[in-house]
């Protein structure tokens, strides 16, 4: 009993301390009003709220919490101001969009450098070998997706072997649209099996299994993600960038045929509610500053699968290992708080 | 302080080290064996349901349901309400559903019911399964499902065999059930006549726990049934499609328009199957008192 009051004193005592040395607590903040950030159904994702949230505590005082939902259920949480902030945000959902215009939220920061990138990827060892592991290149010509349709049959799909298969994005995703969308654009519907794995879960432990097994597969993946650290990928050249094109392909009320395209590189940067940013300007300020090379972040996932921790551990790694670039993110008050609170 | 009376255990990572190392060494021979099963079970049953004219299907699915009720109103109205989905658009991937939850159910069938009747047979085989069949129902199937999408690839199969596992074990609780309360007056009067083994199992036995079974078949067909969405996240065709992708969309409507075609057909097939378990016993009484009569 004696103890528990001795805490609580404690904390009372530090917490007084703590809103005392407001030169870095948000209003937001100084309120008791908990920052809830929407939990990322991706690794890297969860990373950025990891460390978001580490910030937060120990060097603005905030409290933080995380909240659980699927992409489309928390990015309408963050724009009925229910979430305050949702990392790594891509821009690219109708909700988001339209949350923008009504100026609901804001995007702030480019999280990480030359932003994303996503396309139609085949193992390393189908176009260059694996000498170590006696695999031979099969097919040593392969450059482009417009070279598909002549390696139809390493690419078998189960079902209909007159046809590849090419494994798309997840069901629902908007990925997966865009996705069947360049199947026709490129002109492989005579010869590719649109495939959709339906979870993220699925399309991974596919892709595991064909690099465990040596075995040819044509799939859709993305960076940052872990087993894009994980294994070696090689990309398929596309036609090159067109903003008229990837309209066709990426715009949903489109109804008229595509026309093929790269896809962009997205600008990754958190989403924060517009009340949010109203009540903590040193916390966008903190957003707009952070950011991590494509290197820095594959890395930290590789090692977080790797090592089996979450992204929690992770982010307390990331910090400790490279405490001079996030002490350059944030304010002097908040690196001193942080320096105070962190261990 | 606590004191920590707690042994420290761990088997994750040991066991994920083993499924990586099965994936490389048999992976290659299960993909094959998963693609024989596709080849020749999956695929010929999809492409009945889907090659099949609709009017077929719904006059047949018609036809059945006057078979096991002896109702016209109750048969019209299932037609009537299965041709609703068609018109919903949800029609192919309705036959697809049908078609995962049929190949499912065969299998089922097959292995679960010579199961039941060695469970009912044998006690200590009963005594070793129960606990077995405690850990199918109960295991969360997304623990299993991805070690089986590595191992078997990705689609049908995978969700074959997670559906044929959270389905098969009231089939064989209830077999073993249904065989076991099977009156022992009866069963003793067929014996004292000489039946072996195998004619007591086929003319007492099996008539006799009927309704059992088919309420066993009942169950698994309604547990096959609500595996369509848990089938569509490895990669199965079908209306699951529509409800995962209106669960990451949060396009409510085509959800829903999946979820009502999930409701009917399950109504729809929970009542012919049950109408089959009633009317065999409602036969067996007519026989029964028939005979009865005659004395």
């Amino acid at each position: 009993m004696k103890k528990l009051i001795i805490n609580t004193i404690v904390l009372l005592g530090s917490h007084l301390l703590l809103s005392a040395s407001w030169g870095a607590t948000p209003q937001w903040c100084s309120s008791d009003k908990p920052v809830k950030i929407a939990a990322i159904t991706w690794e890297s994702g969860q990373f950025y709220g990891e460390l978001a949230s580490l910030l937060l505590r120990n060097g603005y005082n905030c409290k933080t919490e995380f909240v659980t939902g699927s992409t489309a259920v928390t990015e309408a949480a963050l724009v009925s101001q229910d979430l305050q902030v949702w990392p790594e945000q891509w821009n690219r959902t109708e909700i988001i969009k339209k949350g923008i215009g009504a100026k609901k939220i804001e995007l702030v920061g480019n999280i990480l450098q030359g932003g994303t990138m996503e396309g139609w990827f085949v193992p390393e060892y189908v176009v260059k070998g694996d000498p170590e592991r006696k695999i031979a290149a099969i097919a040593p010509d392969l450059k482009s997706i417009s070279d598909l349709p002549k390696y139809k049959a390493i690419f078998a799909d189960d079902e209909d072997s007159t046809k590849g298969r090419f494994l798309n994005c997840p069901t629902g995703w908007d990925c997966e649209m865009i996705n069947s969308r360049k199947i026709k654009a490129y002109k492989l519907t005579d010869d590719y099996v649109n495939f959709r794995p339906g979870t993220g879960g699925a399309l991974d432990a596919t892709i595991a299994s064909a690099f465990a097994r040596g075995k040819p597969l044509l799939f859709y993946y993305w960076s940052p993600a872990t087993l894009m650290g994980k294994y070696k990928m090689h990309k398929l050249e596309e036609s090159a960038y067109s903003e008229a094109c990837w309209k066709t392909l990426a715009d949903k009320s489109n109804t008229n045929s595509a026309c093929p395209s790269d896809s962009p590189h997205y600008q990754l940067s958190f989403g924060v509610s517009a009340g949010f940013k109203a009540e903590a300007p040193e916390v966008i300020e903190l957003f707009s500053k952070l950011q991590l090379t494509p290197e820095m972040l594959n890395q930290v996932l590789a090692q977080a699968s790797v090592k089996k921790v979450g992204a929690d551990v992770m982010a307390r790694e990331f910090v400790k290992n490279n405490r001079q670039l996030v002490n350059s993110w944030m304010t002097s008050e908040a690196v001193g708080n942080f320096n105070k609170n962190f261990k | 302080m606590t004191v920590n009376i707690f042994v420290p255990m761990e088997f994750s990572s040991s066991l994920n080290e083993w499924i990586n190392s099965v994936v490389e060494t048999h992976g290659n021979f299960l993909h094959s064996v998963s693609a024989v099963l596709l080849k020749n079970l999956l695929l010929p049953i999809e492409k009945l349901f889907t090659g099949s004219p609709p009017f077929l299907i719904i006059s047949l699915i018609g036809l059945i349901a006057f078979l096991g009720s002896r109702k016209w109103m109750l048969s019209i109205g299932f037609m009537l309400s299965i041709y609703f989905i068609g018109c919903l658009g949800l029609w192919e991937k309705t036959m697809q559903t049908l078609a995962l939850m049929g190949s499912s159910l065969i299998l089922t069938i097959v292995i679960g019911i010579p199961i039941g009747i060695l469970m009912a047979s044998n006690k200590q085989v009963s005594k070793i399964a129960t606990p077995i069949l405690d850990v199918m129902q109960t295991f969360p199937l997304f623990v299993y499902m991805l070690p089986a999408v590595m191992l078997f690839s990705i689609g049908k199969v995978p969700a074959v065999m997670a559906t044929v596992i959270y389905s098969i074990p009231p089939l064989i609780r209830l077999t073993e059930l249904g065989i076991r309360e099977v009156n022992h007056e009866i069963q003793e009067a067929a014996k004292s006549f000489g039946a072996s083994y195998w004619q007591l199992l086929r003319w007492v036995n099996l008539p006799l726990a009927r309704p059992a079974i088919m309420t066993g078949i009942n169950q698994a067909t309604m547990m096959a049934l609500a595996m369509t969405v848990v089938a569509s996240m490895i990669g199965a065709n079908g209306l699951g499609e529509d409800i995962l992708g209106g669960l990451t969309n949060l396009d409510f409507g085509k959800g829903a328009a999946a979820g009502v075609a999930v409701v009917i057909l399950a109504i729809v097939i929970d009542r012919i199957t049950q109408s089959f378990g009633q009317s065999a016993r409602a036969k067996r009484t007519r026989v029964m008192g028939a005979a009865g009569g005659q004395k």
